[in-house]
């Protein structure tokens, strides 16, 4: 599936030894949690004196291939850093949407193979930003890019080839949205092992599309990066309620399960375009963090049906143990109400409504009440999107952990099926089933 | 670069940013002529600068709000279509021109003057109460401007890439109507950079017609779509001196349509320096 170099898919950024070490360090040491597991492997980080020599990874050559018959970013392990870019479609033809796919196509394939940018004669501005030099590395890069059903109006005659569910989303009883960072034409979902080369895709992209871009709004998040572990499957990173997150995710090696789960394919209501494809999820839901932290731990824990430092369901057993549910119906050990549950009661016939969860972590400020700014980049697939995440998030409508969330932003889009070579280019479907002989 | 480029059709917004930029091949000598012609239509800017200036002042300083008000925009349109060249005296720029939002204390700042300081009481506090020092100090910088301009020799450099400047102008303030948030007149200020881009884009396009005329083309292209969009929010559609509708009431839709070619001009006279070896 991916021509990763090392095989810890679940952890694919090791940071250079001694730096990693030194961040570990000095995080349990100012906590004044300086046990003796740290104290044995720290490492002395102050011996170089190099005070600004570059931080060094030894994952910048992991790449991910471009083409396939669905898109790169979905199934692929979630590195460390990811953001959604949500733009408008400028171009006001379908001409002009079919140079814009052709561009993003050939600028992906690009970026997430790493290479050279040409030198030009210095009177001119140079090829690109040069944020990484004048040969990028790969880094993990995956850009993975879906439609909004604005796109399908008017404008480009595809009106009758938009994907069944794909609607506009509106807001839920728990949501404040605010307009200007909800919806557009057409998401980015960039991820990289580093932020600077999501950072970097984004201005090539910005500046190979003018007049046929314009960017709504973005949001840019992060995973906490772990030690390899020996454990396997490895444990989740958390999020920035400290618990672990992806852990109950459907089981991605399962092609029959992927297919039936988050590939929009065999319904027959689906254009046949859309093959391949996926619906995908944005939601940026803020954390209420400070009054988190203030929260009970075992309120906590019962908010989520599951143990924070472990990740275990609260009917035992570890991480990755099922929950059990069936000897528990008046809800003692895990709430009728916890998060897990709601979303998955694992009733027989639930099966269909399972989605996957590929969020970011994400902090951008501070609110005028002094209290930080920060939540979750939720992002999520699903084959079809009334099935999942429209199911799964009414179900959650009035669940404990709403006193704790916010959601602000976001929208629904249609992920394009893959660019299957390098003649093909994303969106070539969706242009050839609407084509009209004029 | 990628070899991997599949297809690049030239259209109104096309832009070939990816295609190797020919070499510079062009006579120094032949940018004397264009260079002097700039000079003559950024002085009789200049000139109509200061007339304006001096009626929209002293409407101020006779207390007429009605009429300060409806100078405004009108006056400003001289200065922002010769921004690359009043932009080389920093200071006077500052004092002329600055928004409250170059002051860590807004419009309270003892600093923040000239234009939009007089905006905000027109338009905002909508009164003339207060205001004659400054209007007193715009006019003293305006003609401090215009001798200290003529005396300039201008730089060829500066001038070429003041086409592209004044469409980063546009794309950065212009369009989100954040330049004149109290009169909302942008599209006065809107058409006086689009002007002065296009004015340095004609005397330099001889030069560069004969080897990119698709370049050319595509300019003048993106030109023309900033005209159409402009002009349908004219109170008199072939009449730019006529003025424009508030900004408020340009559609959502429009305010995209901009973007598209306004961001095309910016890439592609940003390539115009190099076309002409400077
Ligand atoms: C800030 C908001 C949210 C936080 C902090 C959060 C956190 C968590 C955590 C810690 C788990 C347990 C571990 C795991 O299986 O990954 C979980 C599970 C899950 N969450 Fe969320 N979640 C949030 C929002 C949502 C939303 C909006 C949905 C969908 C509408 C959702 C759907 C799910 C599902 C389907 C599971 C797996 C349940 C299972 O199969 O057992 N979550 N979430």
């Amino acid at each position: 599936m991916s021509d990763l170099s090392d095989n810890t898919p679940r952890c694919p950024f090791t940071l250079d030894r001694r730096r990693f070490l030194q961040g570990l360090g000095a995080a349990g040491a100012a906590a004044g949690l300086g046990g003796s597991a740290w104290a044995e492997s720290r490492t002395d980080a102050t011996s170089s004196h190099d005070v600004t020599g570059a931080p060094v990874s030894t994952t910048t050559q992991q790449s991910h291939p471009f083409h396939g018959r669905h898109q790169q970013g979905i199934l692929t392990p979630r590195p460390a850093t990811g953001m959604v870019v949500v733009c408008d479609v400028l171009a006001r033809d379908r001409a002009g949407l079919e140079r814009l796919l052709r561009i993003l196509t050939e600028r992906i394939a690009f970026l997430t193979q790493g290479g050279t940018y040409p030198k030009r004669d210095p009177s001119y501005p140079p090829a690109d930003s040069g944020i990484l030099g004048p040969t990028i590395a790969p880094d993990a890069l995956t850009v993975t890019v879906s439609l909004g059903a604005s796109v399908f109006d008017e404008r480009f005659g595809l009106a009758d080839a938009k994907p069944k569910h794909l609607q506009r989303m509106t807001g839920f009883p728990n949501d404040a949205l605010e307009p200007t960072r909800c919806h557009g034409d057409l998401s980015l979902q960039i991820c990289a092992n580093t932020h600077d080369t999501t950072i970097h895709a984004l201005r090539d992209i910005i500046k190979q599309t003018p007049g046929l871009l314009m960017v709504r709004w973005k949001q840019e998040g992060t995973v906490p990066v772990m030690p390899p572990s020996p454990d396997t499957p490895t444990p989740s990173a958390r999020n920035y309620l400290g618990f672990r997150d992806g852990t109950a995710n459907p089981n991605t090696d399962d092609d029959a399960l992927m297919d039936s789960l988050i590939w929009t394919g065999d319904d027959p209501d689906e254009p046949n375009w859309a093959r391949g494809g996926s619906y995908q999820v944005v939601r940026i839901i803020r954390n209420f963090v400070e009054r988190w932290d203030r929260a009970q731990l075992a309120e906590q824990e019962a908010i989520f049906g599951r143990r924070k430092e472990s990740g275990a369901p609260l009917s035992g057993g570890s991480e990755y143990d099922k929950p059990n549910y069936n000897d528990d119906a008046d809800g003692k050990i895990t709430p009728l109400d916890a998060h897990i549950r709601l979303a998955n009661p694992r009733t027989p016939g639930f099966e269909k409504h399972r989605i996957l969860r590929r969020p970011f972590n994400y902090s951008n400020g501070v609110e005028a009440n002094g209290q930080l700014d920060m939540g979750l980049l939720f992002i999520v697939y699903q084959a079809d999107l009334e099935a999942g995440f429209i199911t799964v998030q009414k179900r959650l409508n009035g669940e404990p952990l709403e006193e704790y969330i916010k959601p602000v932003g976001g929208g629904y889009f249609f992920t394009l099926p893959g660019a299957i070579d390098e003649h093909d280019f994303l969106g070539r479907t969706l242009l050839e089933a609407t084509e009209t002989d004029v | 670069m990628s070899h991997r480029s599949l297809f690049f059709a030239a259209s109104v917004f096309g832009l070939m940013v990816l295609q190797t930029p020919a070499q510079a091949d062009v006579d120094p000598e032949t940018l004397v002529e264009p260079i002097a012609e700039y000079k003559l239509y950024v002085l009789d800017n200049l000139d109509q600068f200061v007339s304006h200036t001096e009626k929209f002042t002293q409407a101020i300083e006779a207390g007429d709000l009605e009429r300060a008000q409806a100078l405004y925009a009108p006056t400003r349109v001289y200065y922002e279509r010769i921004e690359p060249i009043a932009e080389l005296f920093a200071d006077l720029d500052a004092s002329i021109d600055a928004r409250e939002d170059d002051y860590e204390n807004g419009v309270e700042d003892p600093d923040f003057t000239g234009f939009h300081r007089l905006e905000y009481g027109l338009f905002k506090e909508q009164t003339t109460q207060g205001f004659t020092p400054y209007a007193k100090q715009l006019m003293t910088d305006v003609n401090d401007l215009e001798s200290r301009v003529q005396d300039l020799t201008f730089p060829p450099a500066q001038v070429v890439g003041g086409a592209a400047a004044l469409m980063e102008e546009v794309a950065a303030t212009k369009v989100s109507g954040e330049e004149d948030r109290y009169s909302h007149t942008d599209l006065w200020d809107f058409q006086g950079n689009v002007d002065g881009s296009q004015k340095i884009f004609e005397l330099f396009k001889p030069l560069v017609a004969e080897e990119d005329p698709a370049f050319v083309d595509r300019v003048e292209k993106n030109f023309a779509a900033v005209e159409d969009t402009l002009a349908h929010y004219r109170h008199e559609t072939n009449n730019p001196e006529a003025g424009f509708v508030s900004y408020e009431k340009v559609s959502e839709t429009d305010r995209r349509a901009f973007v598209g070619p306004v961001t095309v001009l910016a890439e592609d006279l940003a390539t115009l320096r190099g076309k002409l070896g400077l």
